[in-house]
C-alpha cells in the first residue's frame, strides 16, 4: 500500500522572503540562519483588476482578521499599520521546487503540490527513520529548523494526506486502509474542490466529506460536472478515498534503486563529499548486482542543512557496475559542489539502468589488460562535458560539409556505415568548416586557376585536376545555393588544396564567380 | 666522425650484431614485439616503413608501437603535411590489423587553422572513418590530459593529436602512458621541434612537388614528402624523399625533382 505525506506550508511566500533575506545577511557568516527583523503585521500583495489584493499574510496579520484574497484597502481599514510588499510568485515556485529536491532526504519521490505544498511518497522509507510517527516528527523538526511553518498529514492517498495536513485535527495520521474514516469528519473544502462547488455543497447542507460520500454517485457526477483541470467533485473524492489513482509528478526522476547516507556531522569540503561517495557506492553496486542491473545514469544528491540540494550526475556509455570507475567519474564533478553550511545527507540514485549479466572473464587473463573504450569515453565526458567525444557518421547529401555529421560515440545497429572508397576524386583529409575565400587568376572563367592568394600568400598552381561539379540540392533548399566546381590543386611547393568555384545564377543573369579553399590534402 | 660501418646483410658479423641489438632492446624492454620475433621473422605487431633505406636506420624492432612519435611541418604551412604523414604511418600500423578506434584530438585553434578531420578524406587515406573518435576539448589545456587518458586506457589503436605547445615533462608523461597502454601516440607539433621531448622519433616533414598523374598530365599524382628523421631513439637520424601511395599504403623512395 502506498503511503504519502503531504506537507502544507501555510505562509510559504512570507517564509521564503524571510529566508532569502536571512541568506543575504548571512553571507560569509558561519551560521545557517540569522534572524532578520521582518515588519509585523505584514502581507504580500499582487495587483488584481479590483486593485491590490493580499496574497499572503503573516501570523500577526491573521490574528488581526486579515486573510488572503482580501483587497488591500479593506485590509488597511482593519489594520492600519500593515506593512506590505509585492509578491513574487515565480520565485516562490522556484524555491518550492528546490525545497522539494531537498526533501529527497526523506523520500526518493517528492512532488510540488500546488503553490504551497509538497507531496512525499514515503512508501518503504519509514524503516530508515524508525517508523511513520518518527518520520513525521523529523519532517516537522527539520522544517522548523529551516524557519518554515509547515503542517504535515499522512495517509494512503495524496488527496487524503492533503486534506489531513490542511484541515486535520492535531493527530494528522491516517492508518493504512483507514483514509476514509480519518477524513470523514473534515469539511468538503479539504478535498481541494472549486470554491463554487464547495459553496453549493454547503448550501445543500453537505458539510463533511463523510456526508458527501454517502450521496449517490450518479447524482454527484450530474450536479458537479468536471469543469476544471483539477477534476470535478467526484474525481477528487475518489482520489482521496483511493478509488482512483492520483499520479505524483516528481521534481526529480525517481531512481530505480538508491543508496542513502545520513551524516551525524555535516561535511563542509570536497574531501568529505568524496568520502561519502566512496561509502555509498558499494551498497548501490551490491543492490545492482542482486538485481542483475548495470547503471547508465547515476545521480548524487547532497542535501544541505540550510535547505537545498546539490545534484551531480554522470552517464556511462554502457551499463556498468564498476564502482571504482563510477567514483572516478564523480570525482571530476564533486569539485564544484558548494556545501554551503554543510551537507548532512547524501544519496546515490541509479536513475537509468539496463540489464547487465555477469561477464565471464577470459581464463587466460589477457582480457584484463585490454581496456574498454567505453570507460575512456565516460572519463573524457565526465571531465570535458557530455559532447566532448563524438564519432563521424555519413549522411547521404551532396555538399561535402553536409555529407557527414557528428554523432554520439555509442554505436548501435541503426547507425549508418561508411560507403567504400569511391572511384571518384579523392576527398581532402582536412575540411574547413567555413570555406575561405581566395583571389584567383585564371586564363578563362571556366579554366582551373593559375595563381591564387590565400591567407596573404600567393601560390602558383603546378597541377590541377577537375572540375568535379557538385550541384546544389534543389530538393532541399529550393532556388538557393550555388553550383560548385571543385579542383584538387597542387602548388609549386607540393602542397595540396581543394578549391572550388561558386557560380550563382541570380535574377539579373550570371554573377561573377567566387573562389574558395574548402579543404587541404596535407 | 665517420658513421659506423654496417656489415652487409647475411654475413656472420651482421647476425651477431642484430643478436646483440635484440638483446639490448630486450634488456631495455623497448618493445613487446621483440620477445616474440627472435627468429628473424617480423612479429605481427611490428611497425615498419617497408622502405629498406628508411627501415635500416630504425631500431632493430622497428617503430615503437608503444612509443611517442612527433612530427612537425618543415615550413609554416606544412602542418597539414605532417598530419598527413602521421596518418600514413597509421595506415601502415592499421595493416597490422587491430580494428580498434583511433582517438583524434584537435585543439580548437588547430581546427580553424588547418581544418577539421573529414570522414570521406580519412576513408580515402585508407583508414576506417567509423573507427574515429573525435575529441572536442573546450580548452586547449585539457588536450594533453585527454591524450594521456586515451593512451593509458589501452583499448585504442592509436592516439593522433595536434598540440600547439608541449613541455618536456608533458611529453615524458605521454611517453610513459604510451608504454603503459601499449598504444602509439602520434603528435603533430605546431610549435616545431625547438623544445626537448621524450619522443621515440621526431620527424620534420615538408611537401615536395610531386609527379603527374599517370593518366592525366595536368593532374597531381602521388604526394611526395621530404622526411627528416631528426631524432630516433635506438636508431640514426637521416633525411630522405618519399612518395606515398594511398591505394596500397606503401612508401617509395624518390629522388628530389630538380624542377
Amino acid at each position: 500500500m502506498k503511503r504519502v505525506i503531504s506537507v502544507w506550508l501555510p505562509r510559504w511566500p512570507i517564509d521564503r522572503l524571510r529566508r532569502e533575506r536571512a541568506h543575504r545577511h548571512a553571507d560569509g557568516v558561519h551560521a545557517p540562519m540569522v534572524e532578520v527583523a521582518m515588519p509585523s503585521p505584514f502581507a504580500l500583495i499582487a495587483p488584481n483588476r479590483r486593485g491590490p489584493v493580499l496574497q499572503a499574510v503573516d501570523r500577526a496579520a491573521g490574528v488581526a482578521g486579515l486573510c488572503c484574497g482580501m483587497r488591500l484597502a479593506d485590509a488597511r481599514a482593519l489594520c492600519a499599520d500593515l506593512a506590505v510588499e509585492p509578491a513574487d510568485p515565480a520565485a516562490d515556485r522556484k524555491e518550492l521546487e528546490r525545497l522539494a529536491l531537498w526533501c529527497n532526504r526523506f523520500a526518493p519521490c517528492c512532488a510540488v503540490d500546488g503553490d504551497d505544498g509538497l507531496l512525499l511518497d514515503i512508501t518503504g522509507c519509514t524503516r530508515l527513520f524508525g517508523g511513520e510517527a518518527a518520520l513525521m516528527g523529523e519532517i516537522a523538526e527539520r522544517f522548523a529548523g529551516l524557519g518554515i511553518e509547515a503542517r504535515t498529514g499522512l495517509a494512503d492517498t495524496p488527496g487524503a494526506a492533503r486534506a489531513l495536513a490542511r484541515f486535520g485535527p492535531e493527530e494528522r495520521m491516517a492508518e493504512t486502509g483507514k483514509a476514509g474514516e480519518a477524513i470523514a469528519d473534515l469539511p468538503v473544502e479539504a478535498l481541494g474542490i472549486a470554491v463554487r462547488d464547495a459553496h453549493l455543497l454547503r448550501r445543500l447542507g453537505i458539510v463533511t466529506i463523510g456526508a458527501l460520500d454517502s450521496l449517490p454517485r450518479s447524482a454527484l457526477a450530474r450536479r458537479f460536472p468536471c469543469r476544471e483541470r483539477g477534476g470535478g467533485v467526484l474525481l477528487r473524492l475518489d482520489r482521496a478515498l483511493g478509488r482512483s489513482v492520483e499520479p505524483l509528478v516528481p521534481v526529480a526522476r525517481p531512481p530505480v534503486c538508491m543508496e542513502r547516507l545520513a551524516l551525524p556531522e555535516p561535511v563542509t569540503d570536497r574531501d568529505g563529499v568524496d568520502a561519502v561517495l566512496v561509502r555509498l557506492m558499494p551498497g548501490l553496486i551490491a543492490t545492482l548486482k542482486r538485481q542483475g542491473l548495470g547503471v547508465r545514469h547515476l545521480v548524487l544528491w547532497c542535501c544541505r542543512i540550510d535547505g537545498g540540494a546539490v545534484r551531480r550526475a554522470v552517464s556511462t556509455a554502457r551499463a556498468t557496475r564498476d564502482g571504482d570507475h563510477l567514483v572516478r567519474l564523480f570525482r571530476e564533478k564533486t569539485g564544484t559542489v558548494d556545501p554551503g553550511f554543510g551537507i548532512d545527507c547524501a544519496a546515490l540514485h541509479a536513475v537509468r539502468v539496463e540489464p547487465l549479466e555477469p561477464v565471464q572473464l577470459s581464463l587466460t587473463g589477457d582480457g584484463h589488460r585490454c581496456g574498454d573504450v567505453n570507460l575512456l569515453i565516460d572519463r573524457l565526458r565526465a571531465r570535458l562535458g557530455a559532447d566532448a567525444v563524438c564519432r563521424l557518421e555519413p549522411v547521404d547529401r551532396h555538399r561535402p560539409e553536409k555529407a557527414e555529421r557528428t554523432a554520439v560515440p555509442e554505436r548501435d545497429r541503426a547507425s549508418p556505415s561508411w560507403p567504400d572508397a569511391s572511384d571518384g576524386p579523392q576527398r581532402p583529409f582536412r575540411l574547413f568548416d567555413r570555406p575561405e575565400p581566395v583571389d584567383v587568376v585564371a586564363e578563362t572563367p571556366e579554366s582551373p586557376p593559375r595563381l591564387f592568394t590565400w591567407r596573404g600568400a600567393c601560390r602558383s598552381v603546378a597541377r590541377a585536376a577537375g572540375p568535379e561539379r557538385i550541384e546544389p540540392e534543389w530538393w532541399i533548399d529550393t532556388g538557393r545555393g550555388t553550383v560548385r566546381d571543385y579542383y584538387s590543386i597542387e602548388d609549386s611547393e607540393g602542397r595540396r588544396y581543394w578549391l572550388y568555384r561558386a557560380d550563382r545564377c541570380g535574377a539579373e543573369g550570371r554573377e561573377p564567380s567566387r573562389w574558395y579553399v574548402h579543404g587541404l590534402y596535407g | 666522425m665517420a658513421p659506423p660501418r654496417i656489415p652487409p646483410a647475411g654475413s656472420a658479423a651482421s647476425a651477431d650484431l642484430s643478436a646483440l641489438r635484440r638483446r639490448i632492446a630486450a634488456l631495455e624492454h623497448r618493445s613487446p614485439a621483440l620477445r616474440v620475433g627472435a627468429d628473424g621473422i617480423d612479429p605481427p605487431g611490428s611497425w615498419w616503413f617497408g622502405v629498406s633505406a628508411l627501415d635500416a636506420v630504425l631500431p632493430e624492432t622497428g617503430l615503437a608501437v608503444d612509443g611517442l612519435h612527433e612530427a612537425t611541418g618543415g615550413g609554416v604551412a606544412d602542418g597539414p603535411t605532417a598530419a598527413a604523414f602521421l596518418a600514413a604511418l597509421l595506415v601502415r600500423l592499421a595493416d597490422g590489423g587491430r580494428g580498434n578506434p583511433v582517438l583524434v584530438c584537435q585543439s580548437r585553434q588547430g581546427a580553424v587553422r588547418f581544418g577539421r578531420v573529414h570522414g570521406p578524406g580519412w576513408r580515402d587515406l585508407g583508414l576506417e572513418p567509423s573507427d574515429l573518435l573525435l575529441l572536442r576539448a573546450g580548452r586547449d589545456r585539457d588536450v594533453p590530459w585527454a591524450i594521456e587518458e586515451g593512451l593509458r586506457c589501452g583499448a585504442l589503436a592509436a592516439v593522433l593529436a595536434e598540440v600547439d605547445d608541449l613541455s618536456f615533462t608533458a611529453s615524458r608523461r605521454l611517453s610513459l602512458a604510451a608504454r603503459e597502454g601499449a598504444t602509439p601516440a602520434l603528435l603533430v607539433r605546431h610549435d616545431g621541434l625547438g623544445t626537448a621531448s621524450a619522443a621515440c622519433t621526431r620527424w620534420r616533414v615538408s611537401a615536395l612537388p610531386g609527379g603527374a598523374d599517370p593518366f592525366d598530365e595536368d593532374a597531381p599524382g602521388l604526394p611526395r614528402w621530404r622526411l627528416e628523421l631528426v631524432r630516433c631513439r635506438g636508431g640514426r637520424p637521416m633525411t630522405c624523399n618519399v612518395e606515398w601511395k594511398r591505394e596500397t599504403g606503401d612508401f617509395r623512395m624518390v629522388a628530389a625533382l630538380a624542377d
